[in-house]
């Protein structure tokens, strides 16, 4: 079956969806193609000709082979601490009758919405040299040293890990929540115990899942900067990401960019490892669109014990980083004991009349805003084209855009400076806020496209084709059942990019310039030049922002489930 | 006064499967007309072609007075000016519009007064029984009274003709009569001419006044329902529709209204005279079910010639029984309306009341000349 608009003559073969194509493949060339292009071309070029120089120079400085070592193994150790964490969590949540499930899901999502940076000023408060567990364990055992130090490879791991673990608890609740429940219960039917059926028929039937979300998590840990900035700088512990910083502060643009391919050369041999790994995914076609109801395992006696430690653990790694972000807003000086006198509300109004700081509120929440509107609008456009149309030029669209997905920021940011500093054509944009903006669209373009292109898929031909029959116009039926039925995946799109950019740092972090701060760069600046507590407060000034977004994603993702039942049960 | 639809010599490729071959029909004023066959025949993209959703490489079609595809003269309507009506097989109610939007949605289009659409709205819920529905959502629905909003939405603007794609195949058995028959009570109660898509052949048979049987894209037979069954044009059709037995034979004589056949040596036998005898003395004799008889060995059966054969499975049918026979090395199939007094490894007398013959290779080829 042809979609909606099979090409009828050859005068109507120039029409609107030609020229709408053509603007959107230059937006995806200025966006995308440019500064990759860039980033390629440039590290193989000195001055102006084909050298190998920028490498060779990159690869004789033992520095940077250890920091190219350093994000691998370090994100490696992060990846598995943060999938175990992630499946345990996300088997005790679907899978066995542990209460408050609703509760207990929501706030082992929430550290998805919380930039890593606010994680590792908060770890650094708690478990800092003066941090309130440090001192804690201090009285208690009447010591004047800790048995840790989270400035170390060590705090890193472990605030990566605690940061990226909801991308495997999402990826593996998200399976074992659509899997055939019958797969569990031929099984049971067959004698085997409920434990006995995790680890032979349900841990092997969400295997992909796992991996899936263990991709996600290295990923995000090799991409990081916040935290090994946080906590390596002061260590002289250096990982690519740092590094990449490091040369650009000099700068060393040359240099920087045969760095970035270095890291884009990581991550790609990351992920044909994984997919190794993962072998012939498309083996078991066992999850179901459609929710189900799970096969329950009972705690039993285990169950005290269990409620007991992933609560203790959800306030670990949950509350208490936040609760420490707030109370270091609130005191005095960092390090000082806790008690109402030393509280005080002065670093709040010195961010709060801190120019640079206001001009951070303000640049980030309408970068995020223009980001995901912009991002929103041209993605549902590329896969409108790509879904409906059928336009073979759109999904190549499509996979273009979705490229910047796999690149570490620092690239991204390396590629924006090298794209805009000295243009061919057009405006200087480097130095001004519009690189940010550029930054954004080209990072979070997948987003964009993830959502509208599978809302859309889900839209079956015949609701459009109806309206057709019914005498509406090709442009009357988008109007009146295409978008309407788009409408909840551009707003999911929408929200997830806001939160993205919103809480963006690692990009921000290489490009921003006087007069273009944004609220992560200059907590950043703040915490790392020693201004812990205004750092915190403005932190905390942005918690409600990312709270109210993270809620709605949620709200908004209960609704698509709902509907998707409703859908399932209907045709 | 010209035909309802006209269709003239579609064809329509897609790579190089040939989804419509030379189509040509016409439906009349009022007439309920089916294409036929089984899943990838063509006829649901030759109601695509009839819609506009899909273009035809070659061939005319018309739709009342008006050409609206010529594949010659480069005229190809969009679907929103054909003035037609469609149902969809998976209904394709718009779940963000209420039941009354759904079916408001045509004349909102063409720009009808508000008070004239709520008024062919009522009108329209209370042709489908479901007044008072209006402000339901789809998701509330059942099946079935999706498929109503479906049907109301593509009556609301009083269609030139009216198109149903498969539109029963996903309501259980008893919902699906009980439509069968309501929507050939509001066709006739509309005048409305329909084109209707279906690989059941009971549908057909039932609601049709005619209907073209199709298979890989060409139309085998055009014809009354009962002329279908009865004088199927090929070895498709006769396959296609109903159960058919298959039994080599020789042709042994002739005259003008019977014709004596010897099966295989095993029995000699004579049967009223079928429509088409092929050429030369081999043939195929094909006959149904209900057209066998069966009595006790030995017995008196109604047929001229008893021949001899076993069974192997007896089946309740409920309203009638259904034999497996083996006779002479092939299974034969029987229904008969009695059958208590028969068990399985019985020997049985078979009788053949009437069939058709067909060329000896008729089995390989489906547009095999079978009456």
């Amino acid at each position: 079956m042809s979609s909606v608009g099979a090409s009828r003559s050859l005068g109507r073969l120039i029409d609107w969806r030609i020229w709408l194509f053509v603007l959107l493949a230059g937006f995806v060339l200025v966006t995308v193609i440019y500064p990759i292009f860039q980033v390629a071309i440039r590290s193989f070029l000195v001055d102006g000709r084909f050298d190998l120089a920028n490498y060779e120079r990159v690869l004789l400085q033992p520095r940077n082979y250890v920091a190219v070592w350093n994000s691998l193994w370090v994100s490696v150790i992060a990846t598995v601490l943060a999938t175990v964490i992630g499946v345990v969590s996300a088997f005790l949540v679907q899978r066995t009758d542990l209460p408050a499930k609703n509760l207990f899901r929501l706030l082992l999502i929430l550290p998805f919405a919380i930039p890593p940076l606010f994680a590792a000023m908060g770890w650094v408060q708690l478990a800092g040299p003066v941090g309130l567990l440090s001192q804690a364990w201090k009285a208690a055992f009447g010591t004047v040293t800790v048995p840790w130090n989270i400035y170390s490879p060590g705090g890193i791991i472990f605030v990566l890990a605690v940061t990226n673990y909801p991308l495997v608890f999402i990826t593996v609740s998200g399976a074992l929540q659509r899997m055939d429940p019958s797969l569990e219960e031929a099984a049971r039917i067959s004698g085997v115990g409920a434990g006995r059926i995790m680890r032979d028929i349900t841990l092997p039937l969400v295997r992909p899942a796992i991996l899936g979300g263990a991709l996600l998590a290295f990923v995000s840990s090799i991409d990081n900067f916040g935290i090994p900035a946080v906590l390596g700088l002061r260590a002289n512990f250096y990982v690519l990401t740092t590094r990449i910083y490091e040369a650009l502060v000099v700068p060393n643009m040359p240099l920087a960019t045969a760095m970035s391919m270095l890291l884009v050369l990581v991550a790609v041999i990351a992920m044909f490892g994984f997919r190794a790994v993962e072998g012939q995914r498309e083996q078991y076609a066992v999850i179901a669109g459609k929710s189900v109801m799970p096969n329950v395992v009972r705690l039993n006696r285990a169950r005290p014990w269990l409620v007991a430690g992933l609560a203790l653990a959800v306030i670990v790694i949950v509350v208490l980083p936040l609760l420490a972000l707030i109370i270091a807003s609130l005191l005095r000086y960092w390090g000082a004991d806790l008690t109402l006198a030393n509280t005080t509300l002065a670093h709040y109004t010195a961010v709060l009349n801190a120019p640079a700081a206001q001009r951070g509120i303000v640049n980030s929440l309408a970068l995020a805003t223009g980001a995901a509107t912009i991002l929103v609008v041209v993605t549902a456009l590329i896969s409108y084209l790509n879904i409906k149309e059928r336009m073979r030029g759109a999904g190549l669209l499509d996979v273009v855009g979705l490229i910047p997905f796999a690149l570490p920021g620092s690239v991204i940011g390396v590629g924006m400076i090298l794209a805009w500093s000295n243009p061919p054509v057009g405006p200087t944009l480097y130095g001004t806020i519009w690189v940010l903006l550029l930054a954004y669209i080209m990072r979070y373009m997948a987003f964009g496209l993830q959502a509208t292109r599978t809302t859309l898929q889900q839209i079956h031909g015949s609701l459009e084709e109806a309206a057709l029959t019914c005498g509406a116009s090709r442009l009357r039926t988008i109007k009146d059942v295409t978008f309407p039925l788009l409408r909840p995946g551009m707003v999911a799109g929408w929200v997830l990019i806001f939160i993205s950019a919103f809480n963006e740092l690692t990009v921000s972090v290489l490009i921003w310039t006087s007069g273009s701060e944004t609220i992560g760069v200059w907590i950043f600046l703040m915490q790392d030049s020693g201004f812990t507590g205004r750092a915190s407060a403005l932190a905390v000034l942005t918690l409600p922002v990312i709270l109210i977004m993270f809620l709605m994603a949620q709200a908004l993702a209960r609704l698509e489930e709902r509907r998707a039942q409703a859908a399932g049960t209907k045709s | 006064m010209p035909p309802a639809v006209a269709v003239t010599g579609l064809g329509k490729r897609f790579g190089s499967v040939r989804a419509a071959d030379d189509v040509t029909f016409t439906i009349a004023r009022q007439e309920f007309f089916s294409l036929l066959g089984p899943s990838g025949c063509g006829k649901t993209t030759t109601l695509r072609c009839v819609a506009g959703l899909e273009s035809a490489d070659e061939g005319a079609i018309r739709i009342g007075e008006h050409v609206v595809f010529d594949a010659a003269c480069r005229i190809d309507v969009p679907p929103n000016r054909r003035g037609i009506g469609m149902v969809f097989q998976s209904y394709a109610v718009w779940p963000h519009m209420s039941v009354a939007d759904n079916i408001a949605y045509p004349l909102k289009v063409q720009g009808v007064a508000r008070s004239v659409i709520r008024e062919r709205v009522t009108e329209v819920l209370a042709i489908l029984g479901m007044t008072g529905l209006g402000e339901r959502r789809p998701s509330q629905l059942s099946g079935g009274q999706q498929q109503r909003v479906a049907l109301g939405r593509a009556l609301a603007l009083n269609p030139t003709v009216l198109l149903l794609d498969e539109p029963l195949s996903n309501l259980d058995a008893k919902l699906r009569e009980q439509m069968r028959a309501e929507l050939k009570q509001i066709q006739r109660q509309a005048g409305l001419p329909i084109l209707y898509v279906t690989h059941d052949q009971s549908e057909a048979l039932a609601m049709s006044d005619r209907m073209a049987v199709m298979n890989e894209g060409r139309i085998h037979q055009l014809a009354p329902p009962e002329e279908v069954y009865r004088r199927p044009a090929t070895r498709f059709v006769l396959d296609f529709i109903g159960t058919v037995n298959y039994l080599p034979c020789r042709i042994v004589g002739t005259d003008g209204t019977r014709v004596c056949l010897d099966l295989d040596g095993a029995a000699v036998l004579t049967i009223p005279r079928p429509p088409y005898i092929p050429e030369g003395d081999r043939a195929l004799l094909a006959v149904r079910p209900e057209d066998l008889v069966l009595g006790r060995a030995g017995g008196p059966v109604e047929a001229e010639v008893a021949l001899a054969a076993t069974v192997t499975l007896r089946s309740f049918l409920g309203a009638s029984f259904e034999f497996r026979l083996a006779w002479n090395g092939t299974e034969v199939r029987v229904v008969a309306d009695k059958g208590s007094g028969i068990a399985d490894g019985d020997t049985v007398a078979l009788g053949v009341r009437e069939g058709l013959l067909l060329e000896p290779d008729a089995l390989s080829r489906p547009d095999a000349r079978a009456s």
